[in-house]
């Protein structure tokens, strides 16, 4: 986790070593502005660490220590029973398969379908282009409450319900990445494009030859944000799925805390919990430089 | 657009690809069937799984629908889903419940995270890359997960929580399981989990502000707190409104805590409208009243967003 340290989204970071080095050779002393910054910023992160902290050691008890008032601060005997039950008590290896395939599907359509949508927004002239653009991007505003009867009734209709078909199928494009792909796109100089044009690149070959390896921020932006996005998705999976064979991760999750509901299996449902969380974090902890500076963009600019 | 002529002109040799299609005419009919054709994906997802839906909702809105009989079937009642749903005791305080939570998670992010943008923005610290990535690292957590951890924290007997409040000579509160502490119980879930996403943006909108203003105001002696009202805050309502209206819509969706874990109780503390329009839709088969709901919210969302829109660019002006 050091490491994790030393990015940061800008780069004053390397700076600051070499500034922060030299006047301390000479003793001088610490001034109480300096330590006041750093108890701030320690309390700011204990704020996000102390429940995933919570998590962690009580996945690692055992039922009896987990029952203790007061609460022991630190696992006496940790063992990891509660995430063998966890995995006992549902099929949480296969939902892990199902929650790759319905985010790992919809994260690829996106990225696709974004980039096409996105370049044509940003580097095709047509009447109603704008309109068209903001009334896509004004649908990024709506909760997805508002749709679900009628997109349910739909799903069943085409035949589709409790099937991985029709978990996916709304999810293959949205609107934010319409949004992000234009912003991004945008950017890059129209003479670039007008060039490979001049060599008379066809239109997929330009997106796929130019367009295409000059947008890996975007691409990584994207492309966690929507596997993140889905991966985590509740509402949709929950109204569309019965069989239990077909759950994302975050249904066995429910599966598992409504099973367990009696406090001496919280900690199998807390070690779920973590064990769900943890290919989130893993993707949000290898992509996060370039991740939160592209969410930092898309927000500066929308 | 002219980069056919261009090429015929100076790129004599490549001629073969582009010099064809000469006229600007045709090179615009050939550029609107790309753009149809890259467009039409998105469009077609979009269309069919977004305002298809919207439209249909508002159609159901007027309608009797269980959602087990044919939707050709449904018989029409006008505007009376509406009054039902107005006239409800049981909706009325669902609004109620949504605007507390919304206005209280409103209300603590962003100004935590304006405090904690400028936090890890001015100061010079070694912590700071670490402090922004842990705190966005919430974010990515499935709000299901929280749910769970947030329930072990706030656990009244053996709950860590209840515990600092015992060390501290306080008795703890009931959190999730009183009426009167529920809802702002809920309410911690969302900051935890969003604070670092704004707090993220904020940054972004602080390094938008230009340097030479502080140095110019520490030239006119004016300290931390003067330049903080004076120019941080002013040049930071662009940003700022948008962090408003982000943390709304978000919000105003929450429901997977209140579906795991409170089902809208204790006596309906709890019932956000997300909740409401699930449940009455589909444990109350009233799926012509549940997409009154939803246009209604839709409707208050719309005019709210519209403001704040509105806000945005006037300022900015």
């Amino acid at each position: 986790m050091s490491a994790l340290g030393t990015t940061s989204m800008t780069d004053p970071v390397a700076e600051d070593r070499s500034r922060t080095k030299v006047p301390r050779r000479r003793r001088r002393p610490i001034r109480l502005s300096k330590v006041l910054t750093s108890v701030a910023i320690g309390l700011v992160i204990l704020f996000p660490l102390f429940p995933l902290y919570w998590l962690v050691i009580s996945s690692l008890k055992s039922t009896h220590e987990l029952l203790q008032a007061p609460p022991s601060w630190f696992p006496a005997h940790p063992t990891i029973s509660a995430f063998k039950e966890a995995f006992d008590a549902v099929p949480f290896a296969h939902s892990f398969f199902n929650s790759f395939l319905y985010a790992g599907t919809a994260t690829i359509s996106v990225l696709v379908t974004s980039m096409m949508a996105g370049y044509v927004f940003s580097k095709y002239h047509f009447r109603g282009r704008n309109v068209l653009f903001w009334v896509i991007v004004a649908t990024m505003f709506m909760p997805p409450i508002v749709t679900l009867v009628p997109l349910y009734w739909m799903i069943s209709r085409l035949g589709l319900s409790d099937s991985y078909l029709g978990v996916v199928l709304p999810w293959l494009a949205n609107a934010f990445g319409v949004f992000l792909m234009r912003q991004f796109i945008g950017d890059l100089p129209d003479e670039l494009i007008d060039a490979a044009r001049i060599d008379g690149a066809s239109e997929l070959r330009i997106l796929w030859r130019v367009v295409v390896p000059l947008m890996r921020p975007a691409i990584v932006t994207l492309g966690v944000f929507s596997f993140v996005y889905y991966w985590n998705n509740f509402l949709w999976p929950l109204t569309v799925l019965e069989t239990s064979s077909k759950y994302p991760v975050v249904l066995a999750l429910y599966q598992l805390l409504s099973f367990n509901m009696s406090a001496q299996y919280e900690n199998v449902v807390l070690a779920g919990a973590l064990v769900a969380s943890v290919p989130t974090i893993i993707v949000f902890l290898l992509s996060q430089r370039v991740f939160v500076q592209g969410i930092a963009r898309v927000g500066v600019k929308g | 657009m002219t980069a056919g002529i261009q090429s015929a002109v100076s790129f004599p040799s490549r001629r073969r690809h582009v010099g064809g299609r000469g006229t600007r005419r045709s090179r615009r009919l050939h550029e609107g069937r790309w753009a149809a054709l890259l467009l039409s994906p998105a469009l077609a997802i979009v269309i069919c799984f977004v305002f298809a839906p919207i439209a249909l909702t508002i159609w159901i809105s007027f309608h009797n629908w269980s959602m087990l009989t044919p939707i050709t079937q449904m018989p029409w009642v006008g505007l009376s889903n509406y009054r039902t749903i107005f006239d409800d005791p049981v909706f009325r305080s669902s609004l109620l419940d949504t605007l507390i939570y919304v206005g209280l998670v409103v209300a603590v992010t962003v100004p935590l995270a304006t405090l904690i943008g400028m936090l890890l923005y001015f100061p010079r610290n070694r912590l700071r890359g670490f402090a922004r990535t842990v705190l966005f690292a919430t974010y990515v957590i499935p709000t299901v997960a929280v749910a769970i951890v947030w329930g072990a924290l706030y656990e009244p007997s053996y709950g860590p929580l209840a515990e600092m409040f015992k060390a501290v000579g306080l008795s703890a509160p009931a959190f999730l399981s009183s009426p009167s502490t529920a809802l702002v119980s809920l309410v911690a879930f969302n900051i935890w989990q969003m604070l670092g996403y704004y707090t993220v943006l904020m940054v972004a909108g602080l390094t938008l502000i230009p340097g030479e203003l502080y140095e110019v105001a520490s030239i006119d002696g004016a300290g931390i707190v003067r330049q903080t009202f004076a120019i941080t805050l002013p040049l930071l309502r662009r940003t700022t409104t948008f962090v408003i209206l982000i943390a709304l819509i978000n919000a105003v969706q929450v429901f997977d805590p209140v579906y795991l874990l409170t089902q809208g109780g204790p006596i309906n503390s709890t019932d956000v409208i997300s909740y409401e329009i699930q449940r009455t839709a589909f444990e109350y088969g009233l799926a012509g009243q549940a997409s009154a709901m939803s246009v209604s919210l839709l409707v208050v969302l719309a005019a709210v967003a519209a403001i704040l829109i509105g806000l945005m660019r006037a300022r900015s002006r």
